[in-house]
This record gives C-alpha cells, sequence and structure tokens, in this order.
C-alpha cells in the first residue's frame, strides 16, 4: 500500500489497483498522467479521481450509467486503439470498461455531469482517457438533480 | 451564421491568412482542411469545451456542497 495526500479525505492508504494512467493527461490537465481512484461507499455512485500530482486536484464523478440508465456508449476508434480495445465494438460496462461522467457545479448549486466526454477506463490494464463523443447526442452539462421535465431545456452543445 | 455550399476541393477565405479547404465528404463526415498563421489556435471545438468543463470540474466545492447539489433537487 501506498499512502496520497488527498484533496477531500486527507491522507489515503491505496493499492496499485485502484492508479489509472492516463497517457495523454485530460484536456486542460495534460500533465495529469495518474490519479487514484477512490470509492468512498460501497455501491455508492459518487466516485472521486485524485492527481497523484496534486493534492488540490480531485474530480468528482458518477458512472455514466448512474446518471443516465439509457446510456449508450460512442467511443471513437481512436480511442478504443489508444486503450487498446477492440476498435470494430464497443466495450462492455464493468467487465472491460468502466466509464465515469466529470461532474461540475455550474452557477453555483446545481450538479452536471459531463456525458458528451466521460472517462473510460479500461479495467484489465488501468488505462483510462477522456474520449470525447463525436456525436452531439449528449450534452456536456447533464442536469443530475433537476426533475424530469426540466430536463429538455437545459440540453445544450 | 453564413452558410455556403462548397465541393470537394474548392476553399473558402477567412480574411487574408485563412483558407478553409474542403477535401473530401463521405458518408462518414467531410474532411477539411485548414491553412492558417502558426499562432493561430485551431482547435475541435468539443476538445474546447472539454477542456472548460474539465477546468470548472476540478475547481471543485467542498464536498458537503458537492454532496448537497447532488441529493438535493435545485430550489
Amino acid at each position: 500500500m501506498r499512502s496520497i495526500e488527498t484533496k477531500y479525505f486527507g491522507t489515503l492508504l491505496f493499492g496499485e489497483e485502484s492508479v489509472f494512467d492516463f497517457p495523454q493527461g485530460l484536456p486542460a490537465f495534460e500533465e495529469e498522467k495518474g490519479f487514484v481512484l477512490i470509492e468512498p461507499a460501497e455501491g455508492a455512485p459518487l466516485v472521486f479521481l485524485q492527481s497523484m500530482l496534486r493534492p488540490g486536484l480531485c474530480f468528482a464523478a458518477f458512472p455514466v450509467l448512474g446518471v443516465d440508465p439509457g446510456y449508450q456508449l460512442g467511443i471513437a476508434p481512436e480511442d478504443l486503439e489508444e486503450l487498446g480495445l477492440d476498435v470494430r465494438r464497443q466495450p462492455a460496462h464493468g467487465s472491460e470498461v468502466r466509464v465515469l461522467a466529470l461532474l461540475s457545479l455550474d452557477g453555483g448549486f446545481r450538479a452536471t455531469a459531463n456525458l458528451m466526454a466521460p472517462l473510460v477506463l479500461d479495467v484489465k490494464t488501468r488505462r483510462g482517457l477522456q474520449a470525447i463523443r463525436r456525436d452531439s447526442r449528449y450534452s456536456h452539462q447533464h442536469p443530475i438533480t433537476a426533475p424530469a421535465g426540466e430536463r429538455t431545456s437545459e440540453k445544450a452543445c | 451564421m453564413l452558410v455556403l455550399r462548397r465541393r470537394a476541393g474548392e476553399s473558402v477565405l477567412i480574411g487574408d491568412e485563412i483558407e478553409v479547404e474542403l477535401l473530401a465528404v463521405t458518408q462518414q463526415g467531410a474532411k477539411i482542411g485548414i491553412r492558417a498563421p502558426k499562432e493561430t489556435i485551431v482547435l475541435r471545438k468539443e476538445l474546447k469545451i472539454t477542456q472548460e468543463q474539465n477546468a470548472q470540474a476540478a475547481s471543485g466545492p467542498s464536498l458537503s456542497v458537492l454532496e448537497q447539489a447532488i441529493q438535493k433537487p435545485r430550489p
């Protein structure tokens, strides 16, 4: 076990199975090549990706299926290739990849999830990248608490 | 928004220094080529959106504010 300073949880011990390499970093955070996946509560959707470089950088995320149970993966072939996955089909949720939407608070207290560019984590190689969809099917600011009726007006892209 | 119809091989000029050429059109999409000065930043729009959204996600609030926003429907 190693230990890491975290933004939200003080000093945490973690095993190698929680470390994910992001060879290209994330857009706007290209220098961040490694994150520790923190799952505070077993079975709860809210997880965290703590930067291994900067204690002050930690992303909160939900599994895309926790945000939208009908979410259809749309990972571009180049991104599948980058992860070393079969480019002819979308990978299986859970057994092959975990797909996480980063959460933001926009304008203060409204939480949104980025379904347009989810993080795809290969569970075998523990490599990850942010897979920007080529279609405009999902919003980068999908509201996760607003009543269903309000959602249509929130769709942006 | 200015809308122009162009065929493969035809170009559009933006100002004096930027040329956008439609290279090919296929079922998968249109392939465009962009000629611009080195200092002009050319980005896929969705990449720019992702950068901005990531920056917002990173400027994370305290954990309690975040949890509140997730659990409570907004007023």
